[in-house]
């Protein structure tokens, strides 16, 4: 094994780790799930990585690895259908000030979000991370066009969960 | 919608949040196994080409067709087992060259075709053999029939007996029987298999795909 390659991927993944815990944060539901998605991720960031060849962002890459890891090939899914868990492992987050009913609004919104499929969630989480459009459609290949058209379902189907 | 926006500004906040692994936590990370339905594929796709060369090699190493008197000189028979083997490598090169398309740096839509790709060509090679199992059993029955002192007899008693479309019948029911048998065994193998690996990995596809159509 190269040791300067593997030297290499893993500072950059250590800088951008947040990225991998952001995916997994969306697809599992408890810890343990978490911490193995995060590992399944990690190799095959680490598969591909000789094919990485910088003329896109190392960030740029890491959401279409991580996201085609958690909705293709990934395969312990049983752990993630619960919802239940979720709040118990949810991450805490110094919201400043602390208003009540905002963290409320947010727990469901959140809860919402799980209970979506994971192609949504990939939607969701390409939004929340302020991919634009022609990224979104580039790294689930898609048309831009029906990449709206998803995403303002999605919207409409998150309003009619927090709405019943 | 203001509620998507607000999470938004919350997801965006909470870059402190997450757990912070080290460099050596990420490093032990590289050493570890892979679970990746691919993987899973792979191995099971080349478990089932070791299957049914094992069945063809372990047959004919076993003597069984020799035994057959003039079989190896038959044409049919030939044409056979050399369209067999030609088929047979046909299969790897096409297998090979799907599992090297599989690029976890595709879009998502690719990467799942080309997985799908894989199991395709698995799953026409399974159906191919299965043909060519029952072609070569239907083609080499009369042989077989004909062959041992014994089945002569029988057929001989048959015949004196007036039962000898009876007797065929028979042989024809039991080869289709064991037939049906294997078959369904083979099917359900697949079915729990790949219902199992690929049953996501399909609907996320489905997901995808409709958004084209």
């Amino acid at each position: 094994m190269d040791k300067a390659l593997e030297h290499s991927f893993v500072e950059l993944l250590e800088k951008h780790q947040n990225i991998v815990h952001k995916v997994c944060r969306l697809y599992t539901n408890n810890q343990d799930a978490h911490n193995d998605l995060f590992q399944e991720i990690t190799i095959q960031l680490w598969k591909a990585y000789p094919k990485f060849r910088g003329d896109s962002k190392f960030s740029t890459w890491m959401y279409r690895v991580g996201l085609n890891t958690a909705i293709t090939l990934y395969r312990k899914s049983k752990r993630n259908i619960q919802t239940q868990e979720f709040e118990s492992v949810q991450f805490k987050i110094k919201a400043e000030p602390y208003d009540d009913t905002e963290e409320q609004q947010l727990k469901l919104m959140y809860k919402a979000v799980h209970q979506l499929n994971d192609i949504e969630k990939a939607l969701v989480f390409l939004y929340l991370e302020d991919k634009n459009y022609n990224e979104i459609s580039e790294t689930l290949g898609i048309t831009e066009v029906n990449a709206r058209v998803k995403m303002n379902r999605v919207k409409k189907k998150l309003k009619t969960i927090l709405n019943p | 919608m203001d509620e998507l926006e607000l999470l938004k500004k919350d997801w965006q906040k909470g870059e402190d949040s997450y757990p912070k692994l080290s460099y050596n936590d990420i490093y032990s990370m590289l050493l570890k196994k892979s679970s990746s339905i691919v993987k899973w594929i792979f191995i099971i796709s080349i478990l089932e080409f070791v299957f049914w060369l094992f069945i063809s090699f372990g047959l004919k190493a076993s003597g069984y067709s020799m035994e057959i008197e003039g079989m190896e000189n038959d044409f049919g028979f030939i044409a056979i087992v050399i369209l067999s083997y030609g088929i047979l490598a046909y299969f790897f090169y096409r297998f090979y060259m799907n599992y090297k398309t599989i690029n976890t740096t595709d879009n998502a839509k690719t990467l799942m075709e080309n997985i799908l790709k894989t199991r395709r060509t698995v799953k026409q090679y399974v159906i191919f053999n299965l043909i060519v199992l029952i072609v070569s059993t239907a083609y080499m029955m009369p042989y077989a029939l004909n062959q041992s002192e014994e089945s002569r007899a029988l057929i001989e008693t048959a015949r004196a007996d007036g039962e000898l479309f009876k007797y065929y019948i028979g042989i024809v029911l039991a080869t289709l029987l064991v037939l049906a048998v294997v078959i369904g065994v083979l099917l359900l193998f697949y079915w729990l298999i790949y219902g199992i690996l690929l049953k996501r990995l399909k609907h996320n596809y489905t997901e995808l795909k409709q958004l084209e159509d």
